[in-house]
């Protein structure tokens, strides 16, 4: 034991907590309920939590992270207990309920658990000292190795690593989600999600309906976390600075996220919700337990997207090299920080709307609730107001990854660069008028459905000044296809069809039809996928070898984008056509007499294709960290200054600090450089054109 | 710039912002009695936080080029006033949705309060704001022991403010039949005051924070963490300017 590789003790313990905690679990149900359910909510809850810390016991040792997940525990079991302590002083009958908490307790315990888990990771540790007055050093050192990935580090590339995994965990597990209810679709009737299926206190449809609510907003949140992933590792090194503005924050925010993770796990198997990953009102109000744990973990995972955005406007606002002006600024910096204005405000909102969900459901509140009063479409206009543009909250970065690393491969300057960094800005201001787009079926007034139509066509400007833009910038260039470029031209080819499915449902009479179609899945799923996932999996292949100093595998990468994007067209159209014909969102089953069940056998094999090229993506991920070619200069040819220094990169990035001398896309033009490294009158020049150190 | 005319400008143009708001108030008021226009209100109204904003904004140094190095304490003091009015900008969104949700849910009418209650308490949080400045500016001209007592009475003065909305407010309000399960009003008024609580309590812990380690000296020297503390403690008074006539005075009686 003492000698097994860590991973492995990490999986065994994986095992051997989850079977403890699903005994204690087996036991409590016993118990309280008086029957042996082998498969109800309370032994999968304990298992779920048990088995987490376990891993990570074994993987780590007590410390960090394994230190983090066992006070959640311990706080979840503390706060619990105590609300039920004073529901039994106050002589409430029902003391205990089906998931062995009654609804208060496991709130109450959820919330405590997200704070001990904070304490307990140790991601308050100095502000605890600064309110004592003790003072603590601004950079703490880290240890090298893979070992301060699992630990509250304030570097903001270890921060970005640690953002991009979990995100990347996420993706896997929202992915599944998909894999089981898309198979469950792939043919008409119900084949294994049945009616007297017993899971987690769900029947079959039950489930898919978790499940299918669960894959949204996982994958929602793991975008979201993918987001800040990029912008950590990148932005500063972009910028020149030696670290985020607020490193203690950034760390809070990214670790903020973990608990939420282990949150939206319980509310898969506390019973599970049925409302999908907008958890509308009145269904919300009345779905089960794990409601209340989707509500907690999204309020919870929203801390993490405010704080982080905040650190970034921070960061670009005033810790910028010297000479990088706006108009200087790399694309990257420009969207992330359109991003973070978004995502700074209008999550507030849907913290907010959830929130007096969960307390009309605690407190009888009737903000929602008609028979008081209430009104169920105000949660849907402030649901909104955050929910529509936290698309460009994904998008966005996603662009900007698209525009920042086209020049490098097209070896031609961006085309229409100040255009390039208003449009951004433009999508995001444009983007805070235009909720009510998805309510033209709601019943809100009907003297603000053409108002919100003509709003959201003008989001097509912005973005087709982009458009525009890469298309000039590919034009007549040199191009060459690396696995980045490959999934940058993909992006863009995906983007523009989610884009051109758009205007459809903007305009009022397309959409009463199309509304809670198939269409509108295709639609979405395309603006997502050009959005931000091609160009995240192009920023991941683009960027590893600065973190790693080595590079991923050009073949297996070319074989993940040949495998993923026809497979993806094949999805996405088919969605739309089974739309168009009458197949309804978020639903179990179909008619057989729609006659669609070919069409959903080609979209469940679609899925599992590019469940397949995601998981090559994978092991390439992994395996080239140790095995992957030596990567350690210049590989792209870039001229950003993060290139111009070996990888991986520094502990405290530059050594030199560089100053901006040039335009920042001007490749190919004799003559331009971007930034200049100097320290002590002598000067190390970095042409972008002539310090090429090709491939190796 | 020396300090010294550094400070008669910014009290010029304090007192200039104050005769705009005088003036705008009258307007409104003008408004509000011949046209009843409520569009043109929040033209005025609108116009009014942006100058309380950029007076507020002034005051505390935000559109002001300074500094030195990099690393020195008062460019990281520029960097985390820069973050805590970020932070503020993202927190009036909630308090912007909770003002949506009223209006949404009680339109023109008003839940029935204690008119006096309220005047009291508005008046005790907007009185604890002076103490908090002056406290503050004590600080900055070196008189610890000034800064010690109007902290102390800017704490007592909202925890005042605190137990009177909590206690005494809920109380009454449950005692005339206005819980919060029993209707819109009901559950406007708890959820807005409950979670413009939440922020005071917030605020006096940050008070309580910067007295006892104010009190060992400090923040003699790096008094940033003071003016954070004051910041917030005025923004959540101006929260409660909006919140206060929101619940106390528009509209008619339900």
């Amino acid at each position: 034991m003492r000698n097994m590789n860590p991973v492995r003790k990490g999986l065994l313990l994986l095992i051997l907590g989850g079977a403890v905690g699903y005994g204690i679990g087996l036991v409590i149900d016993l118990l309280i309920s008086g029957t042996l359910n082998f498969s109800g909510s309370v032994s999968a809850a304990f298992a779920v939590l048990f088995a987490f810390s376990s891993f990570f016991f074994g993987l780590y040792g007590y410390r960090g992270i394994t230190r983090g997940l066992v006070w959640q525990v311990v706080g979840m079991m503390l706060g619990a207990f105590f609300v039920t302590g004073i529901r039994a002083l106050m002589g409430k009958t029902e003391i205990f309920g089906p998931f062995f908490f009654s609804e208060p307790a496991w709130v109450v315990g959820a919330l405590t658990s997200v704070v001990f888990f904070l304490f307990g990771v140790g991601a308050l540790d100095d502000w605890m000292k600064w309110a004592r007055g003790i003072d603590t050093p601004e950079h703490k050192e880290d240890p090298p190795g893979w070992e301060k990935y699992f630990y509250v580090s304030y570097d903001h590339k270890v921060i970005g690593i640690q953002y991009t995994a979990t995100a990347l965990f996420l993706i896997a597990v929202g992915g599944t989600f998909a894999l089981i209810f898309r198979s469950e679709l792939a043919f008409s009737q119900l084949q294994f999600l049945t009616l007297d299926l017993n899971l987690f206190n769900q029947n079959g449809p039950k489930l898919y309906n978790t499940l299918m609510s669960l894959h949204g907003i996982m994958m929602i949140i793991s975008i979201l976390l993918g987001v800040s992933g990029i912008i950590n590792y990148v932005v500063p090194l972009l910028l020149g600075a030696r670290d985020m503005a607020f490193p203690r924050m950034n760390a809070f925010a990214y670790w903020v996220a973990v608990p939420a993770t282990v949150l939206f796990l319980l509310s898969l198997v506390l019973g599970g919700f049925d409302t999908g990953w907008t958890g509308y009102p009145p269904l919300s109000a009345r779905a089960p337990v794990g409601m209340q744990m989707f509500f907690l973990a999204v309020f919870t995972a929203g801390w993490s997207s405010i704080l982080g955005s905040l650190n970034v406007i921070a960061t670009v606002l005033r810790m910028r090299a010297k000479g990088m002006t706006s108009m200087r600024l790399p694309i990257f910096v420009w969207a992330g920080l359109a991003t973070s204005i978004i995502a700074l405000t209008a999550t507030q909102l849907i913290g907010l709307s959830f929130q007096l969900v969960m307390f009309q459901r605690l407190f009888g509140m009737g903000f929602f609730d008609a028979a008081k009063g209430g009104n169920p479409v105000l949660f849907q206009h402030m649901f909104w107001f955050y929910s529509h543009p936290a698309v460009y909250v994904f998008v966005l970065p996603g662009l900007g990854v698209i525009s920042e690393l086209l020049p490098v491969f097209v070896r031609k300057p961006l085309f229409g660069y100040r255009w390039i960094a208003m449009s951004s800005l433009g999508i995001a201001f444009v983007g805070f008028t235009v909720w009510a787009h998805h309510m033209f079926t709601s019943g809100m007034n009907e003297y603000l459905r053409v108002p919100f139509m003509y709003s959201t066509l003008l989001v097509a400007v912005p973005t087709g000044v982009k458009f525009f833009s890469w298309v000039a910038t590919i034009w007549g260039g040199k191009i060459e296809f690396a696995t980045p470029m490959l999934f940058v031209i993909g992006a863009i080819i995906v983007f523009l069809i989610g884009g051109l499915t758009g205007p459809p449902n903007a305009a009022i009479a397309l959409d009463l039809h199309l509304h809670d179609t198939y269409w509108v899945v295709g639609h979405f799923h395309d603006t997502i996928f050009g959005g931000f996932v091609f160009p995240f999996f192009a920023a991941n292949y683009y960027w590893y070898p600065k973190a790693t100093g080595r590079r991923m595998s050009e073949f297996w990468g070319k074989m993940h984008f040949w495998l993923m994007t026809p497979s993806f067209f094949v999805l996405t159209f088919g969605m739309m056509v089974v739309g168009l014909r009458g197949m309804r969102r978020r639903i179990v089953d179909y008619d057989p007499g729609l006659g669609l069940d070919s069409t959903h056998l080609i979209l469940t094999i679609a899925a599992f294709l590019i469940g397949f090229s995601v998981f090559i993506f994978f092991v390439n991920f992994f395996y080239s960290m140790k095995n992957g070619e030596k990567a350690e200069g210049n590989v792209w040819n870039s001229r950003s200054p993060e290139w111009q220094v070996p990888s991986p990169m520094p502990a405290h990035n530059y050594e030199v600090p560089f100053e901006v001398v040039g335009e920042p896309y001007d490749y190919g033009l004799p003559g331009s450089k971007y930034v200049e490294f100097s320290a002590n009158g002598k000067t190390h020049h970095h042409h972008g054109e002539e310090a090429i150190v090709h491939g190796s | 710039m020396d300090h010294k005319h550094d400070k008669s400008f910014l009290l010029s143009q304090g007192v200039f912002i104050f005769v705009y708001l005088a003036v705008l108030t009258g307007l409104e008021f003008f408004i509000a009695i011949s046209f009843k226009s409520v569009p043109l209100l929040v033209v005025v109204a609108l116009v009014k936080a942006v100058l309380v904003v950029y007076y507020y904004m002034h005051v505390y140094k935000l559109n002001v080029e300074h500094e030195g190095e990099e690393e020195s304490y008062e460019y990281k003091s520029g960097t985390n006033r820069l973050g805590l009015w970020l932070f503020l900008i993202s927190d009036s969104f909630v308090f912007g949705g909770l003002l949506v949700m009223r209006i949404n849910l009680l339109g023109l009418t008003r839940p029935e309060l204690n008119q006096l209650l309220g005047l009291g308490v508005t008046s005790v949080l907007l009185i604890s704001s002076f103490f908090m400045n002056r406290g503050e500016t004590m600080l900055h001209n070196g008189d610890r022991k000034g800064f010690l007592v109007n902290t102390a009475w800017t704490f007592l003065l909202g925890l005042g403010f605190l137990l009177g909305v909590i206690l005494v407010e809920w109380r009454l309000a449950i005692e005339e039949g206005m819980t919060p399960d029993s209707g819109p009003a009901g559950a406007a008024f708890f959820m807005m005051t409950g979670m413009h609580a939440f922020h005071v309590l917030t605020g006096l812990i940050l008070l309580a924070i910067i007295w006892f380690n104010g009190r060992r000296g400090l923040y003699d020297e790096k008094n940033y963490p003071v003016e954070a503390a004051a910041v917030y403690w005025h923004f959540v008074d101006v929260v409660w300017i909006f919140f206060y006539p929101a619940l106390y005075l528009i509209g008619r009686l339900a």
